[in-house]
């Protein structure tokens, strides 16, 4: 066992920070705050290609596609550096990993230097008002047409169909098969004829959460398509194939750095509040009940980091992390609302100071997370799903 | 960077389980629960024969000088078998005197610990039993070429089955120049040394230690004299650290057992392990062996790289002390009225798990000391910086 990076990689997480003190300006900030961070404006798209420049997208991808070859591990310092400072880079929900795996020549070639420079960006188009934590009965429906494909259906909490480039689409291509093995992914252009998007707003809207501060963003979508006709192009991986080539994704979209850090920023965040502020004379760092229940939280956050760092071992030996990936998912996100709802009973009434809010306490974001933190354990497997796939792949329990 | 046992670490651990899956069956921990030395000497042997007592002690005296995440191995399956050997309490010792002891002693003591021909053990808690340099009441008083060491210990370890005790005690008041402790190595049968036995939850060798005035040669004082305390707080870590392991592998055990038995016991029509509410137990006990045995491993690989591990040590006991037991009761309660029978195993790691919560700092201390860390010194803290306990 070895818990310390190199020395290499210490000098790359140095020369991100310096790289975000530099470049992540006032202006460019002010511009995550208008338009979110994943609907780039110019500086940010400026910011993006300076990235790209660096090498910093897709480190671990093959160079032939623009990555580098590189670790997972530095790939995600990088990740965990710039999600610190509010800025998604890569990180799962790219698509990458299930491209790399199962895209043809010409889609590697096409997509993943999109990715890197910025240009390309996907929506997840998995979740439908009949398939969310049984996702594999999903029901929009793809039909071959020559060399077409004819897509009639409804997505869900869409949150980037607003802004995302393309749309990673499940759709059903085979009723009659079993559940599990008659779905495939496409990759389709947002701009697409026949599709459209419905705008949702959630309860992180009005006031909006500051950027990066919580999960939920204030809008998510729905999507609609009827008789939407593709290439058969869009087609990812073999027909019929899409639930494994999904699963590869969705796998590493329940770990990594952005993750681990939503649910545990807000550790970093009330200790360094109380040390250094007190409410009107009274000190929470002398507070014997509050200094217990900080220690506490502080080490759950470390269990959450060691398990992020366990996830990132396996993967950078090529291992599989399934039952990994799933504790994972379980820990942070339950361990991120226990901290949230502790630092309201921490803070009291100044907690449910919403963002630009008289006298809120750190721009709101305790009280932002209170609507947030729970969102961590819904998405992309709820944690009931993610204990199940526990019980049944890591300690072999039957299916109910 | 990889959190994970290397596959030398993992063939030391896998050839440790055969061989106490082999030769240490749970029999062995029932049987010794009525023995009054608490241990079989041939077992302890084998031990020594297979290199494990030596495993992490210097090699310029006889041990294989490896590092410390690998006895933490080794004591993590003798948790998991639990296995009665006074192993925790003498690999504690040794490493302190291989850390601060004179060459005279280390030439004296180590070969014959790693050769398992001297069973050893460490003497820190009195009445107050917080791990405190202010809570030693004990005291030694300089008497030409001795101590006269006077007072009483509480929960020593292996009191009876061993043949000397490093106990802390006090030779100066606390002062500027430090908290006045040393550590003087005292042989358990020495004239005015008597002990009461204790009964235990874990039903297993711990004793109430009186000194009545008994004489201790200079010549085994260990470390400086009145500069004891941060050797003896090194060696509460470390003891720590190793009982975390310990507990992590009887916990998994346990948790194992939960899971074995709910896939075979049928109830409703059905094994009951079929059923979602006692999956999710199941989910949640590997969660929390996991994470209990990542802090442990990083608590344990921090000492052996010399950094400063106060702060992981804290992680690693407060967590295992809310979390293994958690697992251990939730499998008690998995295996129902089974659970709570006699003749059935699981209750031979139920209560020596919960008994371990209560050694070597109980959750509070560890917070506490895990929130002077964080809040009594200044600066902005992240997770993964390095952290330390304030003096």
């Amino acid at each position: 066992m070895d818990f310390a990076y190199t020395p290499e990689q210490e000098t790359l997480r140095d020369n991100v920070r310096t790289f975000i003190q530099e470049n992540v300006t006032d202006e460019v900030r002010q511009e995550i705050e208008d338009l979110g961070i994943r609907r780039r404006g110019p500086k940010v798209r400026e910011l993006y290609a300076k990235l790209g420049e660096r090498g910093w997208v897709g480190i671990s991808w093959p160079r032939e596609y623009g990555g580098q070859d590189g670790s997972r591990i530095d790939q995600y310092i990088v990740e965990e550096e710039f999600a610190r400072a509010g800025i998604t880079v890569g990180g799962a929900g790219s698509g990458a990993p299930a491209i790399l795996a199962a895209g043809t020549e010409e889609q590697k070639k096409y997509y993943l230097p999109g990715l890197i420079n910025g240009e390309i960006s996907f929506a997840l188009g998995f979740t439908e008002p009949q398939a969310g934590a049984d996702l594999a009965s999903l029901q929009c429906r793809a039909v071959r047409d020559g060399d077409e494909y004819v897509i009639n259906g409804q997505k869900m909490f869409t949150t980037a169909a607003h802004y995302a480039s393309h749309i990673y689409l499940m759709a059903r291509t085979d009723p009659e098969a079993p559940k599990h093995r008659g779905i495939s992914i496409f990759l389709i252009p947002m701009d697409t004829e026949r599709i459209t998007v419905r705008a949702l707003w959630t309860i992180q809207n009005e006031p909006q959460a500051p950027a990066g501060t919580t999960y939920g963003d204030a809008r998510t979508n729905e999507v609609f398509f009827e008789d939407v006709r593709v290439p058969a192009s869009c087609l990812l991986g073999e027909e019929n194939t899409g639930w494994y080539v999904g699963a590869m994704g969705l796998n590493l979209d329940r770990v990594g750095a952005s993750r681990y850090l939503i649910s545990v920023q807000r550790d970093e965040d009330i200790v360094n509040y109380v040390k250094e502020n007190d409410l009107g004379g009274m000190n929470l760092a002398e507070d014997s009940s509050v200094r217990d229940r900080i220690a506490e939280l502080w080490t759950e956050a470390q269990v959450c980091r060691l398990m992020t760092m366990r996830s990132m071992s396996l993967v950078e030996k090529g291992g599989n992390f399934t039952y990994e990936g799933s504790a994972e998912k379980v820990f942070a996100p339950e361990h991120g609302v226990r901290t949230t709802e502790t630092i309201a009973q921490i803070l009291g009434p100044y907690a449910q100071l919403l963002n630009g809010s008289e006298d809120a306490v750190e721009e709101g974001v305790f009280a932002h997370n209170l609507m947030g933190s729970f969102q961590s354990g819904i998405n992309h497997g709820s944690t009931q799903v993610m204990r199940d796939q526990i019980a049944r792949r890591g300690l072999g329990m039957p299916r109910t | 960077m990889d959190v994970l046992p290397n596959e030398e670490e993992q063939m030391v651990k896998n050839l440790a389980r055969e061989f106490l899956e082999a030769e240490c069956p749970p029999r062995l921990a029932r049987d010794m629960e009525k023995d009054d030395l608490g241990y079989p000497p041939e077992l302890w042997k084998q031990l020594a024969d297979l290199g494990w007592l030596g495993i992490s002690l210097p090699e310029r005296y006889g041990g294989q000088g490896l590092p410390l995440t690998y006895l933490g191995l080794i004591t993590e399956e003798l948790g998991r078998a639990i296995a009665p050997v006074p192993f925790h309490s003498t690999m504690v010792a040794a490493l302190t005197i291989a850390a601060a002891g004179s060459d005279d002693q280390k030439q004296d003591l180590l070969p014959r610990a790693g050769r398992g021909d001297l069973v050893l053990t460490w003497a820190f808690s009195e009445e107050n039993p917080r791990l405190l340099p202010e809570t030693i009441q004990c005291q030694a008083v300089e008497d030409g070429d001795n101590f006269i060491l006077s007072g009483t210990k509480m929960f020593v370890d292996n009191f009876v089955a061993a043949e000397k005790c490093l106990v802390a005690c006090r030779t100066a008041p606390a002062s500027d120049a430090g908290a006045g402790i040393s550590l003087l190595l005292v042989d358990a049968g020495s004239t005015g040394v008597s002990q009461i036995p204790l009964t235990t939850l874990a039903k297993d060798k711990q004793s109430k230690v009186n000194f009545n005035s008994v004489r201790v040669p200079k010549a085994n004082l260990v470390g400086e004299l009145h500069q004891g305390w941060p050797v003896a707080q090194q060696m509460l870590d470390r003891g720590t650290a190793l009982l975390c392991a310990q507990m992590v592998g009887a916990a998994r055990k346990d948790a194992e057992m939960g899971i074995d038995y709910a896939k075979n016991r049928v109830a409703f029509g059905r094994p009951i392990a079929g059923f979602q509410s006692i999956q999710h137990i199941c989910a949640d006990m590997i969660l929390w062996v996991d994470g209990a045995q990542l802090l442990t491993y990083e608590a344990l690989w921090k000492m052996d790289q010399g950094l400063p591990a106060s702060m992981e040590v804290s992680q690693a006991k407060s967590f295992c002390n809310d979390k293994c037991e958690a697992v251990v009761r939730s499998s008690q309660v998995l295996h129902g009225g089974m659970g709570f029978m006699m003749e059935f195993d699981l209750h031979l790691w139920y209560r020596r798990v919960t008994a371990w919560t209560m050694r070597l700092g109980t959750s509070f201390e560890h917070r506490s000391r895990i929130a002077r860390g964080l809040l009594d010194q200044p600066g902005h803290v992240r997770l993964g910086m390095n952290l330390e306990v304030p003096a």
